[in-house]
C-alpha cells in the first residue's frame, strides 16, 4: 500500500524530481541518471513536468500533491490510498483534479480515497459533471 | 558540467596532492630514501643518552643515537646512525663529546679539527668523551673563589701589602723632595712616577678583586637555581664564564704589574734597611698569586675554547 | 530525609539520561559502521551525497577557514618566537611551534569551526526532519534514511575535518618556516630535521585518528541529538542546544585524552 497523506511530507531541501527519484535510486539501485529519467517520466505522465525543479516550499498545494502522488505511484505498489485529500488540495476542486490525474496515470492497482463523509457530495458533483 | 562536483573534485585532488607531497617529504626527512652510516661509541657512562639523542657537527644535527647497551665487559656501547651524505664530516681524528647543557636535552658533539684527515669507516668504534658543564661549573667557581680569597688575603686592610705599602711610604717619606730618593735612584721623575702609579694600580686591583669576589659568590649561589630556571641559562653561563675570564685576565695583568713594581721596590729598597724583609715576603706571595691566576686562566681557556667553538644561531 | 531521597533520585535520573544518550549514540554508530560494510551502500547515490556534504562542510568554507588558520598561526608563531628569543631558547622555537599548532591547536580549532558551522546545521536539519515527519515519509517509501541522510554526513564530516586540519597544519608549517628563517632556503635542512624528529609514525597516526574522531563527534552527536527531538516544533532549539553542548564536551574530551596519551 502506498499512501498519499498530509503527514507524509516531501523532503524539504530536495526538488520534486529528486524526491521522486529517491525511490528507484535507493530501492531498486538504479543509477542516478536512470532514476532521474524515471522520475521525470512519471511527472510527464501526470502532466506536471514543469514542477520538476521546484522545492517543497515553492510549490502550490496542488503541485505538492502531484509530487506526493508521483512518489507514491513510482513505488509500484498494488494499492494506492489517498488520505483526506481535502487537507492537501485546498486550492482546487479536488475530486475532479484527482479524477483527471487518475485518468492520466497508467497504473494497474486500485486507487482508494479516504475522506470525511460530509465531503461525499463533492465527489458526486465531480462524477455528475463528467 | 556539474560545478559543485568540479569544485569538490578540485579540492580533493589538491588535498591528495598536498598530502602525498607531505608524506614523501616526511619520508625524505626521516631518511627513508637515504643510505645510512653507523658508528659505535664506547662510553664510560650513558647518563643522559637515550635513543633519539642527536649527534651534532658545528651545531647541525647529522645523526642520532639509535640504541644503547652494555657489552660483554660491562662497557657501554652506543649505536648512532648517520645519513651517508653526512658521513664525510666524521674523520679519523674527530672527537665525540657528550654535551649535557643545563637546559635542554643531551647531545653528542662531533669536532673534526682536520677535515682532510681520512674518513671513519662504517661501523667503526670511537670513544665518547664527557663534558658536563653542570658538574664542572661549581668546581670552577670554587677554584676562582680560592684564588680570589688568596689575593684578598694578600691585600686585606691590615695585611702584608698594606703594611708594606705603609712601610714603603715611611721609607719614601724619609727621602727628600717630591720623588725623593726614588728619583735619585731611578734617575728621573718619570721613572719614579711609574713606581707610585704601580702602587695606585695595586689599590685599584684590590677594589676590583673585591667586587669580582662578590660576583663570584653570587654566582655560586645561583648555580643551583640555574639548573631549574626557565631562562636562557646556557647563554648566561656562557656570558658569566666569559666575564670570569676577562676579570681573571685583568687580575693577571694587574698582578703582573704588581710583580714588576715589587721587583722595582726590592731594587729600590735594597739600600734601605727598614721594610726590606716585608717586601721580600710580599714579593713571594704575589708571585704565588700570579702563577695561580695564570694557571687558572689557562685552564679556563682550555676547557671552554670560546673562540674556536662555532655555533649556529637562529636569526 | 525527603530532600536526600529527592536528590539521589534526580542524580539517578541524570545518570540514566547520560546512559540513554550514550547508548543511542553508540548504537547509531554501530548501525552506521555495519552499513559501511554493506556492499549496497557503496553506490553512486551515496557517493553523490557524500560529495555534497564535503562541499558544504569543507569546500564552501575553505577561503574563510584558511584565512582564519593563517591569522591564528601567525599570531601563535610570533608569540612563541618572541618569547623563545627573550628566554634564549630559539633552538626550541620551531619544535614548539609545530607541536602547539599542527598537533594540537589547529585540529582543535578546526573541529570547533566545523561544529559551529556544520554541526549546528546538521542538528537543526535532523531535528526539523524529525518534527516534520519527513523521516516517517522516507520510512514509508522504504528509503533508508541512514544511507541517504546520515551516513554521508558522518563520512563528509570525518573527511572534511581531516582534510581541513591537514591543510591548516601544512599552512602553519609553511608560515613557521617563513617566520623563523624568512624567504630563503637556508633553514630547510634544520627545519626538515625538526619535522622528522616530531612526525614519527605514531604521531602521524595519532593525529589522523584524532582528526577523524573530531569529525565523527561533530556530525554523529548532532545527528543523534536531532533524532531524539520530540515531535514539537518548539523543541528544535532545545535539541540544538543540547547537541552542541555534547559536541563541545566530546571535542574537549578527545583533545584531553589525546594529550594524556601523548605526554603522560
Amino acid at each position: 500500500m502506498a499512501r498519499v497523506a498530509l503527514d507524509l511530507p516531501l523532503r524539504a531541501n530536495l526538488s520534486a524530481l529528486e524526491n521522486i527519484a529517491l525511490i528507484p535510486l535507493y530501492q531498486r539501485h538504479y543509477d542516478a541518471a536512470e532514476s532521474t529519467r524515471q522520475a521525470q517520466a512519471m511527472l510527464d505522465q501526470l502532466d506536471h513536468a514543469g514542477i520538476a525543479l521546484l522545492r517543497d516550499p515553492d510549490m502550490t498545494p496542488a503541485q505538492r500533491f502531484v509530487t506526493k502522488l508521483a512518489r507514491a505511484l513510482i513505488l509500484k505498489r498494488p494499492r494506492l490510498v489517498i488520505d483526506r485529500p481535502g487537507a492537501m488540495l485546498y486550492d482546487v476542486p479536488y475530486p475532479a483534479f484527482i479524477g483527471k490525474l487518475a485518468a492520466r496515470a497508467d497504473m494497474t492497482g486500485t486507487w482508494e480515497i479516504y475522506d470525511f463523509n460530509w465531503n461525499q457530495v463533492l465527489y458526486n458533483q465531480a462524477l455528475d459533471s463528467e | 558540467m556539474n560545478k559543485l562536483h568540479f569544485k569538490v573534485g578540485l579540492f580533493a585532488a589538491a588535498s591528495l596532492l598536498l598530502a602525498g607531497a607531505f608524506v614523501v617529504y616526511l619520508l625524505h626527512a626521516r631518511g627513508f630514501f637515504e643510505e645510512t652510516f653507523h658508528l659505535q661509541l664506547a662510553a664510560s657512562s650513558a647518563d643522559g643518552v637515550a635513543p633519539g639523542v642527536p649527534v651534532v657537527f658545528s651545531g647541525i644535527e647529522i645523526g642520532r643515537v639509535t640504541t644503547l647497551g652494555l657489552n660483554e665487559e660491562g662497557g657501554i656501547i652506543i649505536h648512532a646512525t648517520f645519513f651517508k651524505r653526512n658521513a664525510k664530516w666524521l674523520k679519523e681524528n674527530s672527537t665525540f663529546t657528550l654535551d649535557k647543557p643545563i637546559v635542554g636535552g643531551a647531545k653528542i658533539r662531533v669536532d673534526s679539527p682536520d677535515l682532510d684527515a681520512p674518513a671513519l669507516p662504517d661501523d667503526a668504534t670511537v670513544l665518547l668523551l664527557t663534558s658536563d658543564i653542570s658538574k664542572e661549573l661549581p668546581a670552577l667557581v670554587e677554584r676562582v673563589k680560592a684564588v680570589l680569597d688568596n689575593v684578598e688575603h694578600l691585600t686585606r686592610k691590615d695585611g702584608e701589602i698594606t703594611a708594606t705599602l705603609a712601610n714603603l711610604q715611611t721609607v719614601t717619606g724619609r727621602m727628600t723632595g717630591e720623588y725623593g730618593m726614588l728619583e735619585g735612584i731611578l734617575g728621573s721623575p718619570e721613572k719614579a712616577r711609574a713606581v707610585t702609579d704601580s702602587l695606585d694600580g695595586i689599590r685599584a686591583l684590590v677594589g676590583r678583586l673585591d667586587s669580582l669576589a662578590l660576583k663570584v659568590d653570587g654566582m655560586a649561589v645561583k648555580t643551583d637555581q640555574w639548573l631549574f630556571a626557565p631562562a636562557g641559562v646556557a647563554e648566561q653561563t656562557h656570558e658569566a664564564l666569559a666575564q670570569i675570564r676577562l676579570m681573571l685576565n685583568d687580575a693577571q695583568s694587574s698582578l703582573e704589574k704588581a710583580d714588576a713594581m715589587m721587583t722595582n721596590a726590592v731594587a729600590i729598597s735594597a739600600d734601605v734597611k727598614e721594610g726590606t724583609q716585608d717586601i721580600a715576603t710580599l714579593r713571594a706571595e704575589v708571585d704565588d698569586a700570579v702563577s695561580k691566576a695564570n694557571a687558572l686562566v689557562n685552564k679556563i681557556n682550555k676547557m671552554w675554547p670560546f673562540a674556536s667553538e662555532p655555533e649556529v644561531k637562529l636569526p | 530525609m525527603n530532600f536526600l531521597a529527592a536528590s539521589i533520585e534526580s542524580l539517578g535520573a541524570k545518570v540514566v539520561g547520560w546512559f540513554t544518550v550514550g547508548y543511542a549514540m553508540f548504537a547509531f554508530l554501530a548501525k552506521a559502521s555495519l552499513l559501511l560494510l554493506d556492499r549496497t551502500t557503496w553506490n553512486r547515490a551515496t557517493f553523490d551525497v557524500v560529495v555534497k556534504q564535503v562541499y558544504f562542510t569543507a569546500v564552501q568554507i575553505l577561503p574563510v577557514f584558511l584565512g582564519y588558520a593563517l591569522v591564528i598561526s601567525w599570531l601563535i608563531i610570533t608569540i612563541i618566537l618572541s618569547t623563545a628569543r627573550d628566554f634564549g631558547l630559539t633552538a626550541f622555537a620551531s619544535e614548539m611551534t609545530i607541536r602547539v599548532l599542527v598537533l594540537e591547536l589547529l585540529p582543535f580549532l578546526t573541529a570547533l569551526f566545523v561544529a559551529l558551522r556544520s554541526g549546528s546545521a546538521i542538528n537543526t536539519e535532523v531535528a526539523l526532519m524529525q518534527v516534520n515527519n519527513e523521516l516517517d515519509a522516507l520510512a514509508h517509501c522504504k528509503v533508508p534514511p541512514m544511507q541517504f541522510e546520515f551516513l554521508p554526513r558522518l563520512i563528509g564530516g570525518v573527511v572534511s575535518v581531516v582534510i581541513l586540519a591537514g591543510l591548516a597544519g601544512l599552512l602553519a608549517l609553511l608560515l613557521g618556516y617563513l617566520s623563523i628563517y624568512g624567504v630563503s632556503t637556508a633553514g630547510f635542512e634544520p627545519y626538515t630535521q625538526t619535522i622528522a624528529k616530531i612526525f614519527d609514525f605514531k604521531i602521524m597516526a595519532g593525529l589522523i585518528v584524532k582528526c577523524a574522531l573530531f569529525g565523527l563527534a561533530v556530525t554523529l552527536i548532532p545527528v543523534t541529538a536531532g533524532l531524539e527531538t520530540p515531535k514539537k516544533l518548539f523543541m528544535v532549539p532545545v535539541s540544538v542546544l543540547r547537541g552542541m553542548m555534547r559536541v563541545f564536551f566530546a571535542i574537549v574530551t578527545i583533545e584531553v585524552v589525546s594529550l594524556a596519551l601523548k605526554y603522560i
